[in-house]
């Protein structure tokens, strides 16, 4: 057990990240289990425990009697450099015992930002980053979340990877470690990733060899272990109702980013955003019952004493009994103080009479994501939403009563030009107009918030060239110049954080050297802007001699295999590239979830239906 | 309708949490017990309590009090019972009492702190530094501290502060200083700043930064009778 010097902890900012404890945490003398694992999470605490996957994985590992789960988070920069001046290695937050003393660690990629983080978590806990310089006394180090289905970039750094839902894959590989162990480590770590790259979903990445084209890109990847197969496929729970979900979950005392009780209404969103990844690899949509979402919320209540409650899922207001479950969750409650919140708005005056259902009298700014300036762009990205619809449903909001609004839109998009730039300007005035056509007086705010369009694997645009950092910039430069009124803020994302994200979304194993070579210079923390060193990046990728440009900015040949084909989310890469074209062309797909099936191949592939209790269930 | 006033710890599991978190810690244990705790009426409704006086990140307590208003009657051992099991590790309910009447303020009665300050033998220890710094501090008639906060700078004297001759005792596990500090409705000081003056400016061996300070309880104090806010009328 470390215990961190009192000196340390009264120099450091909110100590109390670092100091456990918390109601619902669970503590297991490490001889009463047989075997213990952490799950880590690469950014500060307050990010990390708001993330519902953890509390997910928290819950079933230490439901079993024989396995310890416990929590680590990466320090923040005052910490970590106490901890390496004191020689302070890095611990978890219920054992305080050091990371390398687990049998394994599990870290989950959220956003590809947080990759130095990694490593350097790893580092803080004294164990080697690379996987070829870790042996059976080492911890497993595993890893899973959306990012995991391009792993390729952390292949060197991590031993293996589950795809896709692990809620059952974590206990198969729980069983296999224990069962590992207790035989005595029959041949060391090459054993033990033989038995778990048996496991469904898991993707042992030192079982493959990828072999390159003179230009670079990918010629094959191909097992070269008789336990590896060819394609790994993503895990999936087919019945979310019958899942085991946290109604026990770790309250904290300090306040983190989603400091409510989260419950989780569905899974899956098959709207078909063209640019979502997580509307791919969640696929398809599977719904709670009412029943058991009350259920849940009534343990949750009564279990973390929470005043607030999220409906979280990817598009929460798709709900197909949301109307009701909201309604009788607010009467359940309201007497014991807690409230109920939709963090996500559908652009319809569905939604807003929902919203004010919801938030009853309290005012604050409704936030709607049109994701394109205009019609034409929208189409293009299969956001299927109108003009009309926006104006529809911020009107219904300022006669509402509210008078803040944040749109979310993004740049550099595929086929977008300036006019499009500047629908976004258009679009927002609008929205100013419209306040003073409903109200017939001034005082709206409007926020625009511009992020630059990413493409990321297993989306249909997973083969489009991002627009260079000079052309995000110029259009971002454009629309300032375009948003000069003063009830408009306008707020945009740094140009080289999106580009490095391209890199690494995209990236093959190469990639993984400059991600190296980019730690030992410094970067971490690289989605937080006060600490984001481009210059580490541009030195790290001249010294690999890796060019950046080839995985960002190139738009990829259809006939290209892509570093991460052999890594599926069950989705068919026909139909993405069908959905590429139709998107060139302008074409709209429907939603599959009360809509015709649009043949991706994820139900049939996988064996699982779509579940929505309003669709004649 | 009662107003109950709680006596509870704060320890040193949670030492390092703000008072706003313990606040927050003790809403949610509150809510758990499900006790008719009463709500402000508004927009955004918070629970109808308050605390005697905040506790700084890093310092413990033996003794914090907080009224809470119920909105329903409610039986004195009705809410130990059913807050206890509810409370987290370092929240010790220690006792509680109906409040009859409507008393001022906790936090307009209360006007005295008393603090121990351990500080861990280490190669810098010296007891007998330590008496003649404690002896030099308790002698002279004032002492000036620039206190810094987010509204500026001011000058103080800390000695004005003081109710009584800070003590110091060798324990088992450091040197020991007792501290009573006033409270007084244009300010106080805070233990961790007696402390710094000591080593800074008397020359008290030992770093401010690794002591552990600890309140050991919170008085309504006339100047020779020191009750506490559950003794007070
Ligand atoms: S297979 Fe059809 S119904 Fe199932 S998720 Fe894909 S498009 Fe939707």
């Amino acid at each position: 057990m470390i215990q961190i010097d009192p000196a340390i902890l009264s120099r450091v900012t909110k100590p109390a990240r670092y100091t456990g404890q918390e109601w619902n945490s669970i503590v297991k003398a490490p001889e009463s289990v047989e075997a213990s694992f952490v799950l880590a999470f690469p950014d500060v605490y307050e990010v990390g425990l708001s993330n519902l996957g953890f509390k997910i994985l928290y819950h079933i590992l230490n439901s079993r009697s024989g396995v310890a789960v416990e929590r680590a988070y990466a320090p923040w920069v005052d910490m970590e450099a106490e901890m390496r001046r004191a020689a302070v290695p890095l611990c978890t937050v219920e054992s305080f015992r050091p990371l390398a003393e687990f049998d394994a660690i599990g870290f989950t990629l959220q956003y590809e930002m947080s990759y130095t983080n990694i490593l350097n978590m790893l580092d803080l806990a004294g164990i080697p980053v690379l996987a070829a310089e870790r042996g059976d006394e080492h911890p497993l180090i595993m890893a899973g979340g959306p990012c995991a289905f391009n792993a390729e970039p952390l292949a060197d750094f991590v031993d293996f990877f589950i795809l896709g839902e692990a809620e059952e894959a974590i206990v198969d590989v729980a069983e296999a470690v224990a069962a590992w162990k207790k035989a005595g480590k029959p041949r060391g770590k090459t054993g033990i990733l033989e038995k778990v790259a048996a496991i469904g979903g898991v993707y042992v990445p030192a079982f493959y060899d990828v072999a390159y084209h003179g230009d670079g890109t990918v010629k094959a990847v191909a097992p070269n272990h008789a336990a590896a197969r060819p394609t790994v496929t993503k895990r999936i729970v087919k019945d979310l109702d019958e899942a085991p979900f946290p109604t026990e979950p770790v309250v904290p005392y300090l306040d983190i980013v989603h400091d409510r009780i989260m419950l989780e209404l569905f899974r899956g969103c098959t709207r078909g955003c063209r640019f979502c990844q997580a509307g791919v690899i969640y696929r398809p949509v599977r719904e709670r019952r009412p029943e058991t979402l009350l259920k849940l919320a009534q343990e949750l209540v009564d279990s973390t004493g929470y005043s607030e409650m999220s409906l979280t899922s990817l598009s929460s207001a798709d709900y197909s009994c949301l109307h009701d479950t909201v309604r009788q969750l607010i009467d359940r409650f309201k007497d014991q103080g807690v409230s109920v919140s939709l963090p996500s708005l559908r652009i319809d005056s569905f939604s807003i009479q929902l919203a004010q259902e919801v938030q009853q009298v309290r005012k604050s700014g409704l936030t709607f994501a049109p994701e394109a300036g205009t019609q034409r762009l929208r189409d293009v990205i299969n956001k299927g939403v109108t003009e009309r619809d926006l104006e529809e449903a911020v009107g219904a909001a300022f006669k509402a009563g509210w008078s803040t609004v944040k749109l979310y839109f993004m740049i550099g998009l595929p086929t977008e030009t300036d006019e499009d730039v500047a629908g976004i300007a258009k679009l927002a005035y609008k929205v100013l107009d419209l306040y003073k056509s409903v109200t017939g007086r001034r005082g709206a705010k409007v926020t625009v918030s511009v992020s630059s369009f990413v493409p990321k694997p297993h989306t249909s645009f997973q083969w489009y060239g991002q627009n260079s950092i000079e052309e995000l910039e110029r259009k971002q430069r454009l629309l300032k110049s375009l948003l000069r009124d003063r009830s408009i803020s306008f707020s945009w994302h740094d140009a080289p954080v999106s580009f490095l994200e391209a890199v690494f979304a995209r990236g093959d194993r190469k990639v993984g050297k400059a991600l190296l070579a980019a730690w030992r210079r410094g970067a971490r923390f690289d989605g937080w802007s006060e600490h984001f060193r481009y210059d580490f990046w541009l030195e790290a990728f001249a010294e690999t001699g890796i060019d950046p440009h080839f995985y960002a900015g190139r738009e990829r040949a259809a006939t290209e295999l892509l570093p991460w084909d052999h890594l599926s989310a069950g989705v068919d890469k026909t139909f993405l590239a069908r959905e590429y074209q139709r998107a060139l062309a302008g074409d709209s797909t429907a939603d599959c979830r009360r809509d015709q099936c649009s043949a991706c191949g994820v139900c049939q592939g996988l064996g699982v239906n779509v579940v929505d209790w309003g669709a004649g269930a | 309708m009662a107003r109950f006033r709680l006596e509870i710890t704060k320890g040193e599991e949670i030492r390092y949490i703000s008072h706003l978190d313990y606040a927050r810690a003790i809403e949610r244990a509150l809510r758990r017990a499900k006790l008719p705790v009463a709500y402000s009426e508004g927009f955004n409704p918070h629970m109808k309590m308050a605390f005697a006086s905040a506790l700084s990140v890093g310092v413990t307590s033996d003794a914090e009090y907080l009224d809470v208003d119920m909105a329903e009657d409610l039986a004195e051992e009705a809410l130990a019972s059913r807050l206890k099991p509810q409370l987290p590790a370092g929240i010790v309910l220690n006792r509680s009492r109906i409040i009859v009447g409507r008393p001022a303020a906790l936090m307009a009665v209360v006007n005295l702190a008393t603090y121990r300050i351990t500080l861990p033998y280490g190669a810098e220890t010296s007891a007998d530094g330590a008496a003649a710094a404690v002896r030099r501090f308790n002698e002279v008639a004032s002492v000036s501290y620039v206190k810094e906060s987010p509204k500026g700078r001011r000058e103080i004297d800390v000695k004005q502060y003081l109710a009584e001759p800070v003590e110091l005792r060798q324990a088992p596990d450091g040197l020991e200083l007792a501290a009573a500090i006033r409270i007084t409705p244009t300010g106080s000081i805070k233990p961790v700043e007696v402390l710094s003056v000591l080593t800074g400016d008397f020359g008290l061996p030992g770093r401010a930064d690794g002591a552990r300070i600890n309140r050991t309880g919170l008085f309504v104090s006339d100047g020779e009778r020191r009750l506490t806010p559950l003794e007070v009328e």
